[in-house]
């Protein structure tokens, strides 16, 4: 747990704000409570500066209020450093990091696309993973967008579970 | 500003030289790409989402069909996270398995590419050996599983399915066979004329570039990136059972072959040190059925490479997110460094060498049977196989008895 309480002293040593909210449960793992996008932004370089030149991926999350984010990075040796971004959901902006890791455009444009993000400096290109019709304003990962009431036939949102899917829902639940 | 010279076409979604939905709209200059856009989403069946409304359980089911080749890898990755995150620790024995079976299925995978390889340069006689052999892989995993794909052996605890000694002396004589081939594959790669000329110098992806999109697995390590989760970050009984990590420096196509190859030779050696020193213990610990509050990044190397999932739970039964990040994510924006300047002629052979996993990239795939469900026996399903393609002109049985 060498390498791991010495980036968490680090960060806090730098972020004295921290102190409390950056947290190793486990060899190899680093995980922050969710910070504002100001200090995100903030950790980002000082990540870097540790070490941690890689984002192996990026998870959305629906946190009730707010959206999180959780940009994971990595130091090569093993050690992962979660940095949970938070952003509330009525004003989802955030800014990207695919200057500085191109290899996370998908990742952001499924932020964008499956939680609405707002995600700020994303370079112009397809869409990412929802088809090219699917209807504006429907985020499937949020947890209030329930699945059932989605009309595949005519692509809309309803206010109520068609008949039909709702029966074959039930069927399905009951097995 | 325009250039009168420059063409855009587009390839796929479907496409003879693609195996699965990806579009690439590709620009160029006579015959070399300037520009490619890749394309996926095609395989997008909301998994995640699926997941967030059904036990941890049934999710079991649904992330190792992430997959149809690494299934495996995919629910190992889940089944430790959960352990991680119900304080359990499992036998020795259901380590030594799931290590066991992830390497069976790193030789059909592998296999598998290298076939694909072969077919896409027109070296059809290297994809018939090799799935020849990949065939052998599979009837062991059918043993062991119950199934040629999604084996079902991982359960959250531990694992479904023991090693009987039979299963263990088929094992060992398929590696036995197995050893020759690749010992053969590999001496082709490293000799062949024509597999030299198809792939030295194509696809090159230079090694900053790879560090730069964040490439994993046998592409990164034929770029010299040491990576490999097996070795990095231990996990199942990988701390017992060592392994010789493989790199290549050549960054291009012929380094990817490379690499496969001999971590085929490595998985040979792994199995037979598996089944050497396999402890014995139960095969499953119980596991409550709610899962604590908290949140778990749990990674595997897939043979695709790094395979990652984070898992969040509420205390309840159901999980609040699962995340897949599979490795063929992590490495499409390395293809289209390596498609620039490239030959177009060269471009299903630099798609086909990432071995990208279109479905692991969506993360899902749905199979439905056509027409109605029937249930077979293994040799009922071989004898199907063998007279539908009878009924097409191939009499497979026939060339069964030559390769005797």
């Amino acid at each position: 747990m060498e390498r791991e309480n010495e980036v968490v002293a680090a960060f806090v040593a730098a972020f004295p704000w921290l102190d409390g909210r950056i947290r190793s449960p486990r060899k190899k793992r680093i995980f922050t409570d969710p910070v504002t996008r100001e200090e995100f932004n903030r950790l980002v370089p000082f990540a870097l500066g540790q070490g941690f030149r890689r984002v192996t991926h990026v998870v959305g999350t629906d946190d009730g209020d707010s959206l999180g984010f959780l940009y994971v990075f990595s130091d090569g040796g093993g050690v992962l450093l979660a940095l949970h971004e938070s952003a509330p959901k009525s004003n989802p902006v955030i800014d990207s990091l695919t200057p500085r890791f191109p290899g996370l455009e998908w990742h952001e444009r499924e932020l964008v696309d499956l939680y609405g993000a707002d995600v700020r400096g994303l370079p112009p290109g397809p869409r990412y993973p929802l088809p090219d019709g699917w209807p504006a304003g429907n985020y499937p990962m949020r947890k209030e967008w329930d699945p059932k009431r989605f009309n595949r036939k005519t692509m809309t949102y309803e206010a109520e579970p068609p008949a039909a899917a709702a029966g074959s829902e039930a069927k399905h639940e009951e097995r | 500003m325009k250039n009168d010279k420059l063409v855009t076409i587009p390839i796929g979604p479907e496409h003879p030289a693609l195996d699965e939905p990806a579009s690439f709209t590709v620009t160029l200059d006579g015959e070399k790409v300037v520009d490619v856009v890749v394309g996926v989403g095609y395989n997008h069946r909301g998994l995640e989402k699926a997941c967030e409304s059904r036990t941890y359980a049934q999710d079991l089911f649904l992330v190792e069909r992430v997959c149809g080749i690494c299934s495996h890898t995919h629910s190992t990755a889940y089944c430790q996270g959960l352990e991680e995150l119900a304080g359990v620790e499992i036998s020795r024995r259901a380590k030594y398995i799931r290590v066991l079976v992830s390497e069976l299925e790193r030789l059909h995978s592998h296999l598998l590419w290298l076939g694909v390889a072969g077919h896409e340069i027109g070296f059809d006689t290297l994809f018939m050996c090799t799935w020849r052999d990949r065939e052998r892989v599979l009837d062991v995993l059918a043993e062991a599983g119950g199934n040629r794909v999604n084996y079902g052996v991982n359960a959250i605890g531990g694992v479904r399915r023991d090693i009987d000694p039979e299963l263990e002396t088929r094992i060992r004589s398929m590696t036995d066979v197995l050893e020759k081939e690749i010992d053969y594959y590999l001496e082709l790669a490293m000799t062949d004329s024509v597999l030299a000329a198809r792939f030295k110098g194509v696809g090159v992806l230079p090694r900053a570039d790879a560090e730069k999109f964040g490439v994993v697995g046998p592409v990164a390590r034929a770029d010299g990136i040491a990576d490999d989760v097996r070795v990095v970050e231990p996990y199942a009984a990988y701390d017992e059972l060592k392994v010789n990590q493989v790199t290549d420096d050549h960054c291009d196509v012929f380094g990817r072959t490379i690499v496969r190859i001999k971590e085929l030779q490595e998985s040979l050696r792994v199995i037979r040190a598996c089944l050497d020193g396999m402890p014995e213990g139960p095969l499953k610990v119980n596991v409550p059925r709610r899962i604590p509050k908290g949140e778990v990044i749990s990674r595997t190397e897939a043979p695709r490479g790094e395979n990652i999932q984070y898992i969040r739970s509420n205390g309840t039964d159901i999980p609040d997110r699962i995340r897949v990040r599979a490795p063929s994510e992590a490495n499409w924006h390395g293809m289209k460094r390596m498609m620039q300047g490239a030959y177009l002629a060269d471009v299903p052979i630099i798609v086909a060498a990432n071995d990208p996993c279109y479905s692991c990239t969506d993360r899902a795939v749905v199979v439905r049977g056509a027409g109605g469900r029937r249930a077979m026996d293994w040799e009922e399903l071989r004898a199907y196989g063998v007279e539908w393609y009878r009924g097409r002109g191939a009499d497979i049985s026939r060339v069964e008895e030559k390769l005797k």
